[in-house]
């Protein structure tokens, strides 16, 4: 069985050299996968790569069964949505950013209609944004701006959603906020791939995780299984420890291994 | 506006001075002026404050477009090299006389100068692979180098009696300007300006960063090259007609930003009025505020509009 959207045998480039190699792994509908890994393991590079903005140099991506290569830009855009660093004007409102992941389906120039007035009430009502919408981006605290930037990817009414490090800089309410806010999307049909560098909190939440180690897949599978890893331990230089048997998922500790 | 017409060292009454204007448009309001008052109306007085508001309104669209593709309120058409290949291709006009022939010729020579700068700006830039927006600004500044040394060069070798005319012309100013530089004028900055109206959009996701423009499905490089054509072809021609205008492309954008939001759709209209306003304005100050000379136009912009800008750069450093 193919995924939604799958790489395979991807490598991919960068100025440095291969960062990605030969990298495979799917992402299917509604699923909640996490991207964990070590400081510049290619998290970030797999992320772009998946999103269509890295081409790999050799293997493919394919969404929908079809290379990534053969889709136009706004078709794309309309199927596969990227949260990254939220860089946008502290002047914007939290409306119109969120107005401007309307683009894939309106082009530069097809006037606003009802279509798009609804995917952005749905998009500030699932991110709990909705009594934001008229602030300036330069009021709003990290997390709500977090969850504008993510309201904006849920404009585009994707299939699937990219997350490089949604919860990074958020204090644990927002958190705990917008994996809510993500487990809401996933119900909805739409796979949702996310870095997350809290290995506990991309336990409690994924269905799958992944290590990238390397620019490779060092372990795929049930977060557990791969928390408890030889791969894991070494990748981070930690050892790994589980604890709590009987809660709904474990805790975990982390111990410096001495070099 | 109207008042910009009516006053300047011959005085027009304001009254008549409309009901010339609206006789022309074929409303018969009031008593019309005197033939040699109507003579400065129309041949001196429009042209000019036209020419003034096409200008104004020019540079700072052109601002404003740029500082969303840089992502940086600093950001006007001096990036693109416009000013320094404009003075350079003006100096080249007086040098070799072209300019006494024919009165555009200083003109068509700045505005071919300013092409050129910024195709040497694009063109060295890209020899180095798809360049970043930090390439092109390092680039332009190396180019804008050149074409100032180029300029110095050019003006020490320069005959005394020519080179007052390249110093009028650098400082900027609208004085001796008639219809012919009205009608070039018009014909290149107001298409420039719809034009990017049209590319509204995309400059609204250009200035959320590359990569999230991309990933809505917006071809970057495609849109930030076609911005800047635009924007080259707009400051190019202002600067052509008026000389050097600074500031204007800054502060208009930067004033209205905080008042009309940073969207491009209602921005760049918003701009364009504020720029006309404020050089139409300048320009009124630079015929009136000495009895002597007129005072340059773009000494005053820069005068005015440098203390003004380091002030608002100060406020809003405060609140950040």
């Amino acid at each position: 069985m193919s995924g939604l959207l799958e790489a395979r045998h991807v490598d991919v480039r960068r100025a440095g050299g291969l960062v990605l190699h030969d990298l495979s792994a799917s992402l299917d509908e509604g699923e909640a996968l996490a991207l964990v890994g070590p400081n510049a393991a290619g998290k970030s590079t797999l992320v772009r790569t998946l999103a269509g903005l890295l081409r790999p140099e050799s293997g493919s991506v394919l969404l929908e069964g079809r290379d990534l290569g053969q889709w136009s830009r706004d078709a794309l855009a309309r199927v596969v949505a990227l949260v990254g660093a939220d860089e946008g004007s502290g002047l914007l409102t939290v409306r119109d950013r969120v107005a401007l992941g309307r683009y894939p389906h309106r082009g530069p120039f097809r006037p606003f209609d009802a279509r798009d007035r609804a995917a952005v009430d749905r998009a500030l009502e699932l991110t709990g944004a909705g009594h934001l919408a008229g602030r300036r981006l330069e009021t709003l605290s990290a997390g709500e701006r977090q969850l504008a930037a993510l309201a904006r990817g849920l404009a585009q009414e994707p299939r699937v959603l990219l997350l490089d490090e949604p919860g990074a800089h958020l204090d644990i309410g927002h958190q705990l906020q917008l994996f809510r806010v993500l487990d809401g999307v996933r119900a909805c049909g739409v796979a949702v791939l996310a870095v997350v560098h809290d290995l506990q909190r991309a336990a409690s939440w994924a269905d799958r995780m992944a290590l990238l180690a390397g620019g490779r897949i060092a372990a795929l599978g049930k977060p557990a299984d791969v928390l408890s890893s030889d791969a894991c331990s070494r990748a981070f230089g930690v050892e790994i420890r589980a604890h709590g048997a009987g809660l709904p998922y474990p805790l975990y500790s982390f111990e410096e291994v001495p070099k | 506006m109207a008042v910009a017409v009516a006053v300047g060292s011959v005085p027009l009454p304001l009254g008549s001075s409309l009901s010339s204007l609206a006789a022309a448009v074929g409303l018969p309001l009031g008593r019309p002026m005197s033939p040699p008052l109507e003579a400065v109306l129309w041949t001196v007085r429009l042209p000019r404050v036209l020419l003034a508001a096409l200008v104004g309104g020019g540079l700072a669209v052109v601002g404003a477009a740029l500082q969303s593709v840089f992502r940086n309120p600093m950001a006007d058409s001096g990036l693109l090299g416009v000013g320094s290949g404009a003075a350079l291709g003006a100096v080249l006009a007086v040098r070799l006389g072209w300019s006494a022939h024919t009165f555009l010729a200083l003109p068509a020579a700045a505005f071919v100068g300013a092409m050129v700068a910024i195709l040497a700006i694009y063109v060295l830039a890209h020899a180095a692979g798809r360049p970043s927006l930090q390439g092109l600004l390092l680039t332009g500044i190396a180019v804008s180098a050149v074409g100032s040394a180029g300029t110095s060069l050019l003006l020490v070798a320069t005959e005394e009696f020519r080179v007052k005319t390249v110093l009028f012309w650098l400082a900027g100013g609208l004085e001796g300007r008639s219809w012919p530089h009205v009608q070039v004028g018009a014909a290149l900055i107001l298409p420039g300006f719809a034009l990017l109206v049209a590319l509204a959009r995309p400059l609204d996701l250009l200035s959320l960063g590359a990569d999230e423009a991309a990933s809505l499905g917006l071809p970057v490089h495609a849109a930030r090259l076609a911005i800047f054509a635009v924007a080259a072809l707009v400051a190019g021609a202002a600067t052509a007609v008026a000389g050097s205008v600074p500031f204007v492309g800054l502060i208009a954008p930067h004033a209205l930003r905080p008042l009309v939001g940073p969207m491009g759709r209602r921005l760049l209209p918003a701009s364009f009025l504020a720029g006309a306003l404020l050089v139409v304005i300048a320009d009124l100050g630079s015929r009136t505020l000495s009895d002597r000379l007129d005072l340059p136009l773009g000494s005053l912009t820069a005068l005015v509009g440098a203390p003004y800008f380091v002030l608002a750069l100060r406020g809003s450093e405060g609140q950040s």
